[in-house]
Formats: structure tokens, sequence, C-alpha cells
């Protein structure tokens, strides 16, 4: 058999589909006219020889219909009328088709949506030259409990020539900046490294060049690379920016070369853009020298393991050189500290923690889609039902099982097909609009689109939806018409009780998936509503705060603010301006801000400690943060003091250094005995003075409402000064009120000084939120979507069960039952098959609920509230929908049902 | 016109590649001819003709080509392919064979068995 020319044959006539009607149409009247001309010579009427001719040539329509077949075309010709007749089905329940396409767009849409961040967060590789092989390096101290502590220049070294598993190690700094010469003063985020961090990286710049070899310096080298967007915001993307000088904190850079539109630093930062980057031999000022193996101050690193080495391999040999450094200068290490190497591959390091979040809502939304499809698939069964008799018809006229379970998914298909491109539309249309509500702290945002990956995803969403709810009811007909519906005659027949079970399964998977659903949500709703009503530990209302950042220059004879005279001089005219300022109470400094971090590695802001008459060899183990504030710091906030005193004007720089501690601080370091008046230091140099304790205040959450039991101690910022401050104004006008008053009195002291950050402290604790409320609030909003289509399902369920029974219900009354007796009939059907759901529902969320643990605050896993509540409301919800349609089982008229059958 | 018989079931394809073989035809040409070496005595359904005539172009065994009949009209025309004349070839035998083995079946006597 020649398969060629069958396949171009049938190829042929799909794309000329049309021509081929013509043709046969032609060669088909040919044949009768032809054959009626001779039959007019024979000596008919034209008339009665056409007539003939017809008859003889037999049925037009079902010959033509043979020739299709002959072709092999038949089947697409089915194809396109089985899709002709479901659309037109569709279009004759509007209704039916809204619901089912609108339910079907939100479980796509959302699906497609969450995807495409999870596809961009989690599962693209990152974009840089062989990205397996770049890999976050990690220096630990699991002997006192510290992951990720800082590391020394001679520790750097060892990476690079001792371990022989890299091919490439960069340090890794970075934080705020005030760029200054521009027509406003800016803060923005910079990155220092070794001059091979891009070449690592295998990133090519937009125009310049990016930093090599010939930029290597002992202290920061006088080149700047900038990001894109700066380059376009500041200089107007021109191209003649090279060479350029800019100042950034008072020092001079010259700008070498522009990074390309989609670069973004691959580890932690403050806003998720890093704009200038820097590079650093990291051995002269500002950083310590000469360097020492216990000066550690360098917060990361980041390397390149050579090819073919494999991270457990490297990860073994860092162990291994771990032990043998610690052995080679015991001293720089002390033994309980049990200091170690440990690597990580960069993209999990840098996506690590939004993980278990973006898995949780991928959860909910493929949760969502079954949820739509059960649904959905609810109602072409019940429809189904309906159409037993057409079923039964095409069976009777030859249609085989074959070609209607066809007939069937096609029109299934179809309604999936039409959802699915509805349900991309919306994700398309709406991706900019959610992206704008996922809290920024999750990397990586910026490469969120909608690309193959993310568009095969949804094809399989929907396919898989449309074959969940195209199946069982094709499977249902062509099973049932089987049977006796036409013998049934015009009326249908009462509940099947094979399409009842299939039905009540999807209703009972429904219901379960609903209640795991609602457990979630209800789970990180509870957390979220529990932080919100944590106490912080002072009063956040009538709070209006403000950045200000004083320059580090590298050069120390540029920094107008050296010394602590010069530091709190400033401070003092700071606050001066700032309660000068109509409608300000009170001001005051700290610098850390309670729930906000301005520096990028948080666990290495908590310092080491020592206490007076401890032993030195424990100092290790003794850290608390250190939060240096002005005195009416307290005051501002309205913290409550425990015990002892605050901070006056007079704890100033030559006095008696002074602290205060809190209670967490308290409990921990000193369990029975009296904090106040011992003595405590930071660091370890034996020559800094004592500081005592004045006062005890009670905790503040300083470091997140969600984190607890760190130790702080709070010391005199004219005592000890830093440059980042933060200005907190107790006051009843609002920050957008304020905000220019601040920033102009600010700058009258030092017109260089940017200001930023100014909101309201209520802003503030919200922002800090902002992650877990978007979780919360979106699976809040799938679990609510999620119980309306549950409660949907059930009321459909019974209201088409009490269409389908009238009859039998009608013969019960006329036997003697009581509208209560049909009723609880009704009622109790969807009340067991609710309870089931919900059984199984919450049996399944148990099992699961572990896995969003990492998710949760002040709630356990398994919290009773939650586990019970959403039962009790979901099986309200069940007995309400069940109640609409039982009532309206008892309103049938015996007589007229009666009738009627 | 004498009795006519009813087209075996099978062989109206056998026929109208016979038919083709003698020369391109359209598909009224092809019943005419048919019919005509009958000596009209097969009875054809016309309108079953067609859907025989695209079944044996769609497996490469006739081809086709729209061209002009004797009165000037256009028509479609079929023709033998180097394949159907190996299968026309191979039908045939195969009917031969059938049709001796068939007769020789029915002449049996029962003396014979």
């Amino acid at each position: 058999m020649n398969l060629l020319a069958r396949f171009r044959s049938w190829l042929k006539s799909i794309v000329k589909g049309q021509r081929l009607e013509s043709e046969m149409e032609t060669e088909v009247r040919f044949h009768i006219e032809s054959y009626a001309a001779d039959l007019v010579r024979k000596g008919l009427s034209q008339e009665k020889a056409m007539r003939q001719a017809r008859i003889e040539f037999g049925g037009i329509e079902s010959h033509k219909d043979a020739m299709r077949a002959s072709l092999g075309v038949r089947w697409w010709g089915e194809l396109g009328s089985d899709m002709r007749y479901g659309l037109r089905l569709l279009r004759k329940n509007p209704g039916f088709t809204a619901v089912a396409i609108l339910t079907l767009a939100l479980g796509v849409g959302a699906n497609t949506a969450i995807f495409s961040i999870v596809n961009a967060v989690l599962v693209r590789s990152l974009p840089f030259r062989d990205p397996d092989r770049l890999v976050r390096i990690f220096f630990n101290n699991p002997g006192v409990g510290l992951r990720d502590v800082p590391f020394s220049v001679p520790e750097l070294e060892d990476l690079r020539n001792r371990a022989g598993v890299f091919e490439d190690v960069s340090a890794v700094g970075g934080g705020s900046v005030n760029l200054t010469g521009a027509e406003q003063p800016e803060r923005l985020e910079f990155v220092v490294t070794h001059p091979n961090y891009f070449s690592m990286l295998g990133e090519t710049p937009q125009i310049g060049r990016l930093f090599g070899p010939q930029d290597f310096a002992l202290g920061f080298a006088p080149a700047a690379v900038i990001s894109d967007s700066l380059w376009r915001r500041s200089y107007g993307a021109d191209p003649n920016v090279l060479g350029r000088s800019v100042r950034l904190d008072n020092d001079p850079y010259t700008i070498i070369g522009v990074l390309p539109p989609g670069f973004r630093h691959p580890g932690p930062t403050i806003s998720g853009n890093v704009e200038v980057f820097l590079t650093a031999g990291f051995s002269a000022d500002p950083a310590p020298n000469p360097p020492a193996r216990s000066t550690r101050f360098m917060p990361a690193a980041i390397g390149r393991l050579k090819p073919g080495i494999t991270l457990e391999q490297a990860q073994a040999r860092l162990t291994a050189m771990a032990i043998q450094i610690r052995h080679d200068f015991a001293t720089d290490y002390p033994a309980q500290a049990q200091w170690t190497i440990e690597i990580q591959p960069l993209q999990e390091a840098l996506v690590g923690n939004v993980r278990p979040m973006l898995l949780v809502l991928l959860g909910a939304v493929i949760l969502i889609a079954f949820i739509v499809s059960l649904n959905i698939a609810n109602l072409l069964l019940a429809r189904a039902s309906g159409r037993q008799q057409e079923m039964a018809v095409r069976l009777a006229l030859g249609a085989t099982r074959e070609r209607m379970i066809r007939q069937m998914l096609t029109e299934s298909m179809l309604l999936s097909v039409i959802g699915g491109v509805a349900g991309v539309m919306t994700a398309v249309g709406t991706l900019g609009f959610i992206l704008r509500f996922v809290p920024s702290n999750i990397p990586r945002l910026s490469e969120v689109r909608i690309d193959w990956v993310v568009l095969a995803f949804a094809l399989l969403i929907s396919i898989l939806t449309g074959l969940v709810f195209g199946l069982a009811p094709a499977l249902h007909s062509a099973k049932v018409a089987f049977s006796s519906a036409i013998r049934e005659g015009g009326r249908a027949s009462g509940y099947s009780i094979k399409t009842g079970r299939l039905r009540d399964v999807l209703i009972v998977s429904e219901l379960a998936f609903a209640v795991m659903l609602m457990v979630g949500a209800g789970l990180l709703l509870r957390t979220l509503r529990d932080l919100l009503q944590e106490n912080p530990g002072f009063n956040p209302t009538h709070v209006v705060t403000a950045n200000v950042w004083l320059p580090i220059p590298n050069n120390p004879k540029a920094d107008p603010y050296i010394g602590i005279l010069y530091k709190t001089a400033f401070n003092r005219e700071l606050l001066r301006r700032m309660e000068a300022i109509p409608g300000i109470e009170l001001a005051a400094t700290t610098s850390d801000l309670p729930t906000t971090n301005l520096s990028v590695n948080d666990a290495q802001a908590i310092d080491a400690l020592a206490i007076e008459d401890r032993p030195v060899e424990s100092s290790l183990d003794l850290r608390a943060e250190r939060i240096r504030i002005s005195p009416d710091y307290f005051k501002v906030m309205q913290a409550p003091l425990a015990r002892g005193r605050f901070f006056t004007e007079g704890d100033e720089d030559g006095k008696q250094p002074v602290a205060i501690i809190d209670e967490t601080t308290a409990r921990k370091y000193w369990a029975t005995r009296d904090p106040l008046g011992r003595r405590v230091r930071f660091g370890q140099d034996p020559t800094k003075p004592w500081m005592t304790i004045v006062g005890i205040v009670k905790d503040i959450k300083s470091d997140g409402l969600d984190i607890d039991g760190v130790p702080h101690i709070y010391v005199s910022t004219y005592q000890s000064p830093n440059r980042e401050l933060t200005v907190v104004l107790r006051t009843s006008l609002p920050a957008a009120v304020l905000n220019p008053q601040i920033r102009h009195e600010i700058q009258s002291i030092d017109p260089g000084l940017p200001v930023f950050n100014v909101a309201s402290m209520n802003d503030v604790i919200d922002r800090s939120l902002a992650s877990r409320r978007f979780s919360a609030d979106l699976v809040g909003g799938f679990a609510g979507l999620a119980l309306l289509l549950a409660s949907i399902g059930i009321y459909g369920l019974l209201a088409y069960m009490v269409g389908q029974r009238s009859r039998e219900i009608g013969i019960r009354m006329a036997l003697g039952a009581r509208r209560g007796d049909v009723l609880r009939l009704f009622l109790h059907k969807g009340v067991v098959l609710a309870g089931i759901g919900i059984v199984a529902g919450v049996v399944f969320s148990a099992l699961t609920a572990s896995m969003m643990a990492s998710l949760l605050y002040g709630v356990h896993p398994h919290d009773p509230a939650v586990f019970l509540l959403v039962p009790l409301l979901l099986l309200a919800v069940a007995v309400l929908a069940s109640y609409l349609p039982a009532q309206r089982a008892t309103k049938v008229d015996p007589m007229l049902a009666l009738r009627e059958a | 016109m004498g009795k006519q018989i009813d087209l075996l079931q099978g062989t109206l394809d056998m026929l109208i590649l016979k038919a083709v073989s003698l020369g391109p035809l359209h598909g009224y040409g092809v019943l005419l001819r048919i019919q005509q070496i009958s000596g009209e005595q097969l009875e054809i359904q016309q309108g079953s003709l067609y859907p025989a005539l695209y079944r044996l172009e769609h497996q490469g065994w006739i081809a086709s080509e729209w061209g002009e009949s004797d009165n000037k009209r256009k028509a479609k025309f079929y023709s033998l392919t180097a394949t159907g004349r190996r299968q026309l070839h191979s039908e045939t035998e195969k009917w031969n064979r059938m049709a001796s083995l068939i007769a020789s079946i029915l002449r049996t006597t029962s003396e014979q068995i």
C-alpha cells in the first residue's frame, strides 16, 4: 500500500477542503447531466430525464459522505461537526457556559500567573554563565549556634589558594551609599566585590567595561560600574557617561561601564535593586588593616566551582580544610565554636527563603484548578443525564460508543480550550497588576514573564482539567445511553444510581479539596491576625520616621563626621530642628528602627558581648544586638521602662558609659541576679571601657513582629555614635505633610544628605508583613472561592436530585410522608456528603499542614481552632446549600407530580 | 436486454481498474464502459461508483486529472497508475484462481468424494 500517496491525498483534502467539496459537486453534476442527456437521446423529455438520472444515481449526500470517508477525511469532518455541535450547545446554555468558562478562566489564570512567578524565581536557572557551578559560601559556628558569620581576608585567601575546588572566589559586601552631585542627593544601594566578580558570573557590559585585574587595589578602586536603571534615571541613558565622575559618600569614582538592563546582583539586597558596583581588595582603609585572621568583617562570598567538581566533593574538601585550619590557627578559632565552611548552590541560597511561600501558593492554585474542574464535571454530568435520550437515539441510529465518547470529549475539550485561552489572557492581562502586590523582598521578580514554559504549563492545566471534567460525563453517557433511556420514554428516569454515585464522589472530593484550602488559609490568616494584634512593645500610632545616612568616605580627611563630637553635634542639631517643626512633640534617633533592616546580613548585626566577672572563653556565646539611640527614643516610641532609668542628655562622651537592656537580655544573662549596676562591653578588646547597666525596658519587637528572643542592648548614641540614623517623631501629622519639612530641615544642616523612607510607623510595620499578607490574602481568596464553588456544587446536586425525583416525592407524599420527612431526606443526603468530604479533607489537611510550618508564627500547624472552625463553617454552608433545594422538594404538589407521571 | 446480475461484493474495484486500464475515463465513462463490456448485464448503482473511485485514487492505484469531455464540458478523468496496473494484475490472478477453485468445487459430484 502506498502510505505516502494516502497521506498526501488526505492532507490535500484537509487543506483544500473547500475545493474538494466543489470538485465533488462538479463531478456528480457532470455524471447526472451526461446520463440525463443520454436519456433525452433515447426519447425522454428533459425534465423526466433529469428526474430519472437523479433517482438512479441515488442519495447524492450519502454518496458524497462515502467519498469523504474514502479519503479518510470523515474523522476530520466529524471533529468539525462535533465542535460545531458543541459550540451550538454552549451557545444554547449561556448560563452554564458563562459559569464554566468564567471559573475555568479563573482557575487557569490563577495557575498561569502564580506559575509564572514560581518559574522565574525557583525554576529558571540564574541568568549567568554555567549557573550550576556558582555557589554561595557560608562560614558557620555551629558550636555556638551561629550561621553565616563574617570572615577575614586570610580566610578568603584560603578559599582561593588552599581549597582547590574553586575557579574563582569573590567577597561580596554592600549597603547604602549617598550619591551627591545630582539634583537631589540620593541614597543608593551598592555592592562591593573583588575585581573578578563580573567575570566569574560571565557578565558583559552594555557600554564601557566591567572590572578586571587592572582595577585591583588594596582599598576601594576609583572605578564604578552602574546599573541600567541608574544610567537611565540620572544620566538620561547618555553614552558619554563613561569617564564621568560621581561622588559616593564624598569619595570620587569614575564610571567605567553600564550593566545590561537584566542584570541583578545574585545575593541578598536591602531594596532589591543594587545600582552601584564597586571593587576593593578589602586590605586598606576603610577596611581594617593590616589583614588579620581574626578580623572578620567581610559579610559574604560567592564562588565558582572548578569544572567537573560536584557540590558534594567540594563540600567534603572544604569541611576537611576547615578542620585543618582550626588546627593550624588554634588561637583564632575557639574550639567550642566548631567553625566550618558550607557551600550552597547560588540559586538555592538566593531564593531558598521564599520557596515555602511560593510552593504553598502553587499548591493552593492547583487545588483551585481541581475544584474548578470537579465543579464543571458536576455541571456537565447533570447535563449529560438530561441528554440521555439524545444519546440513546444516537446509539439506536447506529453511532458507536467510541464515537459518542469522542463527541462528549470534544465538547468538554472545547470548553477547556476556551477556558484555558481565557485564563491565559486573564493572566497576561493582569500579571503586571498582580506583581504590584507581590512583596518586593522576593528575589528575581523582574524576571517574571509569560514564556513558553509558562504557556506549556497553562496548556497542561487546561488539558488536565478538561480531561477530569470531560472524561467522567463522557464515559457515563456512553454507558447510560446503552441502557434503557429510550424505553423510559419522554420523562427522564429517577435519580440513576450510577450517575448518582459518580456525582457523589465528585462532590465529596470537591469538598475535601475545599477543606484543605480553607485550613491552609485559616492557618495563614490566623498567623497574620496574631501578628497584627501582637504587642510590638511600643505605640506605633502617631509616629513618623525618616532615614538619614551619614556618608563613610574611604578617605578619613573627606569625612566631615569623623569622631564622636561631630556626630553628636549633628545628632543634637538634627533633633533640635525636628522638634522646632510645628506639630512635632518629641524627636529621637535610633540605629535600628523596629521591623526594618538597613543591613543586608541581619544575622551578623548581633555583636559579641563581654560581661564583667564572666570567663572570657565563653564570650562567643554572649551576644546581643546593639541599638544606638538618643535619650528620648523610648519616650517617642512610648515603650515602657521596667526598672532603672532612661538615657539623659548627660550620657555623653567623657561621662560614665551606660547601657539599657531589655527583659530578654536580663532573663538570658542575669537569670538569678539583678542586672542593674552590672557592667558589659561589646567586642573582645580588653582596653574598651565597661558600660554600666542603668535601666531595663520591656521587650520591643525590634527585628520583626515574628522574631522573638533576640537580646538587645541599647547604648547612648552620644557615647557610641552611628551613621545609619532613623529619625522617629511623635506627631499627629501625617508623614506626607511632614516629608518636605523634614527634608528641608535636614538638608539645611548638610545639603549633601539624602532623606529617604519618610513614612508613618504603622506603614513601616505594615510593610514588614507584606509577604505574609500577600500569601494569606491570596490563599484566603482562593479558599473563599473554593467555599463558593463547593456550595454551588452541593446546591446543584440536590436541586437536580429534587427535580429528578419529584415523581417519587409525589408518591411518597401521597402515601402519607410529611413535609418534614421529605425535607429531612434531602438535608440528610447533603449533610452526609458534606460530612464525608469534610472528614476526608480534615485528614488530608492534618497530613499536609506541617509542610506549611515555616510560614506560620505562633500558630501550630494543627491549630485546633482552625481545624474546628473550618469544618463547622463548611458544614453550615453545606446545610444551607442543601436546605434550599430540600425546601423546594417539600413544595412538590403530589397530585401534579403523579398526574405528570 | 437480459436479466441483470447484481455486482459481487468487492468486485467493483477490480472492474473499475479494468475499465480505466483501457484508457483514461471520466466517472460516467467508467460506468458506460463497464456496462458495455459486460453486455449490459451488470447492475451498478451509479452513485456508489464515486466512493470507489475516490478510494482507489486515495490508495494510489488510479490518478485523476481535470480535462474536457466529448461534449466540451469540464470533467475529471481517471487513469491507471503503475501500482494500479500491478494491483489489477494480482487481483485478476487471484480472481481466476478463486473462480476455478469455486467452479471445481461446484462441479464435484457424489462419486468423486
